[in-house]
């Protein structure tokens, strides 16, 4: 029996790195679509069984579970779970073997990569953009740039019809309502990459920490998650916040468009975040930074995010399953994205990728 | 209200002054009694209702059996595991802080009025009722969930037993004391040893109020998320075995509730309701077991 | 006479040795249990000041006495006065908003009450006790705080002509804030703690011996001179026992103050104006936390172990006996 369930697992890993190495040269030379590609994949990777438990950004976690659902038709043998519970938890519970993969919307710092004993890995897997959701009625279109977000986020600008708002916006009437900025109150990879690109995009406008807590004001009001910041906004007239695109869909807000650094006025959406994606480059380990990005159609405030791993698993079932998963991620996954609201990656972000999928190994 | 001084003090003005004092004073307290019970009792039937027009809804059979969908905007499935891992891991933590706590209450009572050893303990248990139901699963995390590389219902149980020991051992204690001492002594005057007693007599006659204690401690361990968070993990099958990954309804309820999606929140508050009627009649079939085997 | 004595004696000495054994076994049996309870402590306090230690070689000075909590910051800030505010602050108000009902619904039930309604209300406060804290804390910001801020901006409106009360009554900018506060965090716990607290105190009231309640009504005390004279009294221990009890919850409730208390950590006097608490930020905060910052937050679980054991022993000082407690 025993021999028998090596026998199947030796199988899967040598099917599977036959299918990646013939995945990467096979990109080399077609034009990329993410439809040729599937196609060239080999025939369907062999039954894997294992359980793989995963936990970690919370922003990802409505994409994980699109993935699950899915992959559970693919290899119904494998048990995936994936719990959320912020960055910081994934990572620790990765660390701690407690979770066989972990997601995260920020980078592990270089002095914690040691922790890792058994390597770490970094897997790309979607985008999303966060919106500037606001709650004033009578103005369903507003233009908001980054100097200007982060005065009303400082409390610098205090009401809707200050000047600062009123030149990016000519010819809307704006009230003299009251701006009641609403942040988060959990640290949070959202928060994170929101103040990361006030930072850069307004270094001289944004004196405040950016990470996955900021030093906000006091008396703004605070939400949980992103379902309460959007909340806190639908609350208040005149408030203003940073939600995640799926959420503020979900909870009927509207959104700005942002002045991105080539002065194009470009409104949340997949295709913005998609063409931010594409000017950004990935580094050799596949982390890489889309905030702030230049171009007609770049939406400025996109969110990365990862799967992480380690490298060498000495369970040769949870390595097979977790090699499938993230095929699975980088082949019929990536067409499920844009259902949950996220941004699938660029072709050349993917072909990396899978390039990287060779690294899993054995302990 | 006057008394007048000169001359001779009138009896009858004063002793009926005095009486009108003492019942102006016996019908403040009494309407107090009753505005306190409406202040508690008001806010609570509005939350009840809230949770009963928000989660009402939504109950069937097959919300209460099916398997959790696995992604959380979908209108499909139940909360069947949550309802299991609940019983499971609720239980489980019940059966370990009650006993241990009933017979520290016990030790703490009975043998320890006046050993140092029995106050550091008592002074420890009021500590440990303090501290932050988060670092109870924190703690739960570092000594048993990292040195097995695995989140369990086990684990899950752990922090919670931790949660409600101190209540149940303070709450039985408190009325183990107030026992009458005329039953101890009966007992002792006709032969019996001390644990005999304690068993025979203190704890039956002590019984509603140890209940009582237990209950509430039970209430407060399956109402519980944060020690959850780091020891409990999520599936979405249900999983009646102590070990590998579960889920709760003071879990789903949190991480459902605070969605976007309506599919989501609705899931979260038919749980809710869930949970209450589940504790509310563990709490009616208690107290009426208890009736009967009371002694007073 | 003389001839009974060794016969009783015989017999005693034939059965005490195996009763013996069993009291011996019971003894040690609750004794081991109580045990139970220091052990458990001492690998929390051990654990969680083992995990905190980063923090002693980062700045314990700061922690203590600094208002500023900066994680992110270039060169960190952790300071834990302002949380300290918050628990200390939000658990004050839920304790004297909880133990006045508390002690009236125990004495309705007591000795108030209508026979037939006694049943129903015991029912009721039982429910209380039912309802999950995370139900409480979704009410609270979902229904409460929406509601309540403004009747705070009403009473902020007529405290302001007042000095003292002013400040008190007030949020962050003079009005009535957000509702999410300290004033929305005690009422919560408030009435998360009324269910403890009442259900401890009823069942002590219920052991007063009823000769002594009778004798007084029989002297013709009014029912509430009788509770004064009679009940009050014997109850004075056991009742601080369930106020502490009730104190500990309120201090340790990490996820309904989380939801309310409105996340901005500040020190003032304003009790409609957003704060934060200890339980509430490691909350908050810890899922995205990673060494030093993760430190600091299982620093401020054990500056609250701390203050819980401070409190215990400031309520057995004033109470001056301590082995009854």
């Amino acid at each position: 029996m025993i021999r028998l369930r090596y026998a199947r697992a030796a199988t899967a890993l040598v099917a599977l790195s036959l299918g990646a190495a013939a995945c990467s040269s096979n990109s080399s030379s077609s034009s990329s679509s993410s439809g040729s590609i599937a196609a060239s994949n080999t025939a369907p990777a062999p039954k894997v069984s294992g359980t793989l438990n995963g936990s970690g950004s919370t922003f990802q976690a409505s994409f994980d579970q699109a993935v699950i659902e899915g992959f559970k038709k693919d290899q119904p043998g494998v048990a995936v779970t994936y719990s959320g519970g912020g960055s910081g938890k994934g990572k620790t519970d990765l660390q701690g073997g407690v979770d066989q993969f972990a997601g995260t919307d920020s980078l592990v710092k270089d002095a914690d990569k040691s922790k890792y004993t058994n390597g770490l890995l970094y897997w790309p897997i979607v985008a999303a953009p966060i919106t500037m959701s606001y709650n004033l009625s009578g103005v369903d279109k507003l233009i908001l740039d980054a100097p200007t977000i982060a005065g009303i986020f400082q409390e610098q600008i205090k009401t809707w019809n200050d000047p600062a708002i009123g030149a990016l916006n000519p010819g809307i009437k704006l009230p003299n309502t009251k701006i009641t900025p609403v942040h988060r109150s959990d640290a949070s990879g959202t928060n994170n990459n929101f103040s990361n690109y006030l930072k850069k995009a307004a270094p001289d406008a944004f004196t405040l920490t950016a990470g996955d807590t900021t030093n906000w004001p006091a008396d703004e009001v605070a939400g949980n998650g992103n379902p309460g910041v959007a909340s806190g906004i639908k609350q208040t007239s005149g408030a203003i916040g940073y939600v995640d695109f799926s959420d503020a869909k979900a909870s009927g807000l509207v959104f700005a468009s942002i002045k991105n650094k080539s002065g194009a006025v470009v409104a949340p959406s997949l295709d913005g975040t998609s063409a931010a994606l594409s000017t950004a480059t990935l580094s050799p380990d596949l982390t890489y930074s889309p905030l702030n990005a230049d171009g007609a159609t770049a939406y400025p405030i996109a969110t990365p995010t990862w799967i992480i791993t380690a490298q060498k698993y000495s369970d040769a079932n949870t390595l097979a399953a977790l090699k499938a998963f993230l095929t699975y991620i980088y082949g019929p996954g990536q067409g499920l994205a844009s259902g949950v609201d996220f941004a699938k990656l660029p072709d050349s972000f993917v072909q990396q990728a899978k390039a990287q999928l060779i690294v899993l190994s054995a302990a | 209200m006057t008394i007048s001084v000169a001359g001779p003090l009138d009896q009858g003005s004063l002793r009926a002054g005095v009486a009108r004092r003492r019942v102006l004073r016996n019908t403040l307290a009494t309407s107090f009694v009753w505005l306190a019970v409406a202040v508690a009792l008001v806010p609570m039937l509005i939350v009840i209702v809230y949770v009963l027009r928000k989660g009402g809804g939504v109950i069937s059979a097959g919300f209460l059996t099916n398997d959790l969908p696995i992604q959380a905007r979908s209108h499909q499935g139940g909360i069947g595991p949550a309802i299991v891992g609940t019983i499971l891991v609720t239980g489980f933590a019940s059966l370990l802080a009650i006993p241990v706590g009933v017979l520290a209450a016990v030790y703490l009572s009975e043998y320890g009025s006046q050993s140092r050893l029995a106050g550091v303990i008592r002074f420890l248990s009021d500590v440990m009722a303090g501290v932050p139901s988060i670092v109870m699963g924190l703690f739960v995390f570092t000594i048993w969930v990292l040195r097995f590389k695995a989140r369990s219902g086990v684990a899950g149980s752990l922090a919670l037993a931790c949660l409600m020991l101190p209540i149940v051992i303070r709450s039985a204690e408190n009325i183990l004391r107030l026992v009458p001492r005329d039953l101890r002594e009966a007992s002792y005057a006709l032969g019996a040893r001390r644990s005999r007693t304690i068993l025979m007599v203190v704890l039956p006659a002590a019984l509603p109020g140890i209940v009582s204690g237990s209950l509430l401690a039970v209430a407060r361990a399956a109402g519980e998320t944060a020690p959850l968070l780091f020891t409990l993990g999520i599936t979405y099958a249900k999983n009646f075995k102590p070990t590998g990954e579960n889920t709760a309804l003071s879990a789903q309820i949190f991480s459902n509730a605070s969605s976007s999606f309506p599919a989501a929140q609705t899931r979260a508050w038919g749980a809710a309701l869930t949970l209450i009627v589940l504790v509310v009649a563990l709490s009616v079939v208690a107290r009426f077991v208890a009736s009967r085997f009371t002694v007073r | 006479m003389s001839a009974e004595v060794p016969e009783v004696i015989e017999r005693r000495a034939l059965t005490a040795p195996q009763r013996a054994i069993g009291d011996f076994v019971f003894r040690y049996l609750t004794v081991g249990s109580g045990l139970v309870v220091l052990v458990v402590l001492a690998l929390i306090a051990i654990a969680t000041t083992g995990q905190a230690l980063p923090l002693f070689h980062h700045n314990l000075h700061q922690f203590l006495f600094s208002k500023v909590w900066n994680p992110q910051a270039a060169r960190p800030q952790f300071g834990a006065l302002g949380f300290v505010f918050g628990t200390v602050v939000s658990s004050a108000i839920a304790l004297m908003l909880a133990v006045p009902v508390s002690v009236g619904i125990a004495l309705f039930l007591a000795e108030f009450a209508p026979l037939r309604l006694r049943r129903p209300v015991t029912f009721l406060v039982d429910l209380l006790a039912a309802v999950p804290s995370v139900v409480f804390g979704l009410w609270g910001v979902l229904v409460l705080a929406p509601w309540i801020r403004h009747i705070y901006a009403r009473l902020a409106g007529w405290a302001h002509p007042v000095p003292g009360l002013r400040v008190l009554l007030s949020a962050g900018q003079g009005g009535g804030g957000s509702g999410r506060s300290f004033f929305t965090a005690g009422i919560i716990l408030a009435l998360m703690i009324t269910p403890i607290v009442t259900a401890l105190t009823r069942e002590i009231y219920d052991t007063t011996p009823s000769g002594q309640k009778e004798a007084a009504l029989a002297l013709g005390a009014t029912r509430w001179e009788m509770v004064r004279g009679t009940i009050f009294p014997h109850s004075r221990a056991g009742f601080v026992g369930a106020a502490l009890l009730g104190l500990g919850r309120a201090l340790g409730e990490t996820i309904a103050a989380a939801l309310v208390i409105g996340s901005s950590v500040q020190v003032t006097g304003r009790l409609f104006s957003s704060g934060d608490s200890m339980a509430a930020v490691i909350a908050n905060q810890f899922g995205e936390a990673t060494d030093t910052f993760r430190a600091a937050l299982i620093g401020l679980g054990v500056l609250l172990f701390i203050i819980t054991i401070l409190v215990n022993l400031i309520a057995r000082a004033i109470l001056g006996r301590t082995e009854v407690l």
